[in-house]
């Protein structure tokens, strides 16, 4: 066949494909009429197939490069991600990010020992001699935070009220959604960005806590801050652990190449970072609206720990095929069994330990 | 994938279909042109909510808390989920990224997914550490991407994806270089009265508009097949006329260009491209039922030749003549192409 003539012939197919791609890609997925995607697969398949053809008779490049350009563009129309559903999101949520965390407990617990150990470290040492503490934080944060925590700085619920959480509640999804996203990404540099971050947090959380414990305004930061540190607390150290997920991948690529590697542990991240971020946005309502809540202390430290509680079963029975297994476990009736009555075996490594 | 060296910006991926197709990687120039126009939209978004947030405070300074709340809110979503949703959402474009013609792709050219959004816009953070200064904007994504052949930052890396650029504009040949050039006529052929398509095709590349080469140059790369050619088929040069000798020497500093221009039109044209139309005779074709669709050139090339007689038109195939393809279309094909390209006439 001689190349003009298959120019001739083909033609008329190319441009039906163009036109129809251009009216496509405009509309949405769901307006799709099933004659225009079989007609759009089929020319998209008589396209590849002129493509090879024109590569395999080396018709001239410009041709070619224009059926290239026409098969890259149905590729792309045609080949889409999946529509995902808010289905998907939920059961990401409640089952697939609870047992990612176990699976990478390890560095959940690496990333809770650089966190909690400065933390420690500088609330005892502030605690017994704030001499040390200012040392460690800016006297002016030292003070400011004694100020607030000077009196009960709860407010009665009072027309007030909505709108200052509501500032807030803002504030907290920005400033600490914003921290943990950062400590992730800061793994991208072989984890140092991550071990900074949490070691720093740990350093200055704990000295101004250790101020306030010397201060003795202790029961009003507890009572305060036990609420939503359970969600809090937990989701910064994951955001580390994520952080930590990604830069272990670059230190240690075991049997993959390094890039290999630091595919297959960024997932694996940046689902933790997506969990603890969601985690912090529970946190930052919390932290909004019910911490701050002029009620008795006492009440505050039921809810918030059950509010720990609730975290700590999450993570650890989220993902094992619902309630009745947690309360099985709760019961030493052993994981096996619960599973067989979901019927669903859930593929996790390492589960036995816990 | 392919693992040649190359020196140009296009990855090869095979298509479910088996087809070698290639992305053409973008560079940092447009994306930086996207990175820049959503970075403004960013700030617009921003600076909307921080002027309702104004306005609710009005004269009396006493700000809503609840605007605040808002505008703080937006300006999370804005600084940390915009690009991610966006390229979940639209198929791997921002609105930058869309005014760009850019997509972001997996590095095996199927789509991306929620999570390979959120990641690559997550480590914007790391990519845009400023190393060398305060000037040296995303030095970290830059220098990725330098040393990256799918020019790869590190959010690109580590999520196995890339950007590519789609804009695409209509190829055929580059247009005029033909125009004023005659045919060599067979008689001047002692060889084989014929070129293969991809000399036509090399040819061709060698008068592409975006190559900068110089006339001199384009004559001295030209040489080299115009010989070759000249032999193949058997050519020979006409020699100075004596009655206007100058003519052939003035042309002779672009002797090879020229011939190897003349063996584009000879070969690789119809006959009748782009020369004045002439008059069609009426076929005396007709069908018992409905109309037969038959184009230009067929036309021409019947010349009025071909009647009820002929079995190749009843049955509605293609036949193939000596000079040009003469193409039947009955209204049951015509339908099931879906239309007609414009040029195609009915005939009675």
């Amino acid at each position: 066949m001689n190349r003009e003539r298959f120019i001739r012939q083909r033609r008329c197919d190319w441009q039906q494909f163009e036109s129809l791609l251009s009216r496509m890609k405009g509309l949405r997925l769901n307006r799709w009429s099933g004659h225009d995607i079989s007609r759009l697969s089929s020319l998209y398949r008589s396209v590849c197939y002129d493509l090879s053809l024109v590569q395999s008779r080396e018709w001239g490049s410009r041709l070619e490069q224009y059926l290239n350009d026409l098969v890259a563009e149905g590729h792309n129309c045609l080949y889409r991600s999946p529509p995902r559903s808010l289905d998907t999101a939920l059961n990401f949520l409640s089952d697939g990010f609870p047992r990612l965390l176990r699976q990478r407990k390890h560095f959940f617990f690496v990333a809770l020992a650089l966190f909690l150990v400065p933390f420690l470290a500088a609330m005892v040492t502030a605690a017994v001699d704030p001499v040390m503490a200012e040392q460690l934080i800016d006297k002016s944060n030292m003070e400011q935070a004694g100020s607030s925590y000077e009196k009960e700085l709860y407010r009665n619920i009072d027309s007030k009220f909505a709108e200052e959480r509501t500032l807030m509640a803002g504030f907290y999804v920005w400033h600490n959604v914003g921290i943990a996203f950062r400590c992730f990404a800061l793994g991208a540099f072989f984890g140092i960005g991550t071990v900074v971050t949490l070691l720093f947090n740990g350093l200055s959380l704990g000295a101004i806590l250790g101020y306030l414990i010397h201060r003795g305004f202790s029961d009003n930061f507890f009572s305060f801050a036990i609420s939503h540190g359970s969600f809090e607390l937990t989701a910064i150290v994951i955001a580390g652990a994520a952080g930590l997920v990604l830069g272990w991948g670059m230190i240690h690529p075991g049997e993959y190449s390094r890039l290999e590697s630091l595919q297959i542990h960024g997932i694996d991240a940046i689902k933790l970072a997506a969990g603890a971020g969601f985690m912090l946005m529970i946190a930052a309502l919390i932290e909004g609206y019910f911490s701050p809540m002029a009620i008795p202390h006492l009440v505050k430290y039921v809810v918030g720990s059950m509010l720990w509680g609730l975290v700590f079963i999450y993570l650890m029975y989220g993902g094992r095929g619902g309630l009745a297994v947690a309360l099985s476990d709760v019961d030493r009736s052993g994981s096996g069994q619960a599973r067989a009555i979901t019927g669903a075996p859930i593929p996790e490594s390492g589960e036995s330990s816990l | 994938m392919s693992h040649q060296l190359k020196v140009d910006t296009r990855v090869t991926v095979e298509t479910p279909e088996g087809v070698d197709f290639q992305f053409v990687i973008a560079g940092p120039g447009k994306r930086g042109m996207s990175f820049f126009i959503d970075a403004l939209i960013k700030t617009g978004v921003a600076v909307l909510a921080f002027l309702l947030f104004a306005l609710t405070a009005g004269g009396t300074g006493d700000p809503s808390g609840v605007a605040a709340g808002i505008m703080l809110f937006t300006w999370f979503c804005m600084s940390w989920l915009y690009g991610s949703c966006f390229e979940a959402f639209w198929n791997g474009q921002t609105p930058g990224k869309k005014s760009q013609n850019l997509r972001v792709v997996r590095t095996n050219g199927t789509p991306i997914g929620w999570f390979e959004a959120f990641g690559r816009n997550l480590l914007l953070v790391a990519d845009g550490m400023l190393v060398l200064g305060p000037l040296a904007l995303n030095t970290v994504g830059l220098i990725s991407m330098a040393g990256t052949r799918r020019m790869q930052r590190l959010g690109d890396l580590v999520f196995d994806t890339m950007v590519i650029d789609e804009s695409r504009e209509f190829i055929s040949r580059a247009p005029g270089i033909t125009q004023g050039i005659e045919r060599i006529p067979r008689f001047q052929c002692r060889g084989r009265y014929q070129v293969p398509e991809r000399t036509l095709a090399v040819i061709e590349r060698l008068f592409e508009g975006d190559r900068l080469i110089s006339d001199g140059r384009r004559e001295e790369i030209a040489r080299t097949l115009s010989v070759t050619l000249r032999q193949r088929l058997g050519y020979e040069d006409a020699g100075p006329d004596p009655v206007n000798p100058n003519t052939y020497f003035a042309q002779s500093p672009t002797k090879h260009t020229t011939f190897l221009k003349r063996i584009l039109k000879t070969f690789s044209e119809d006959m009748n491209e782009g020369e004045v139309e002439p008059a069609v005779s009426p076929l005396s074709v007709t069908r018992s039922s409905g109309s037969i669709w038959i184009t230009p050139t067929s036309r021409r090339a019947l010349g009025g030749a071909v009647d009820e007689a002929n079995p190749a038109v009843a049955a509605g195939t293609t036949i193939i003549d000596e000079n040009a393809s003469l193409e039947f279309l009955h209204d049951a094909d015509v339908e099931a192409r879906g239309g007609l390209p414009e040029d195609w006439r009915p005939m009675q």
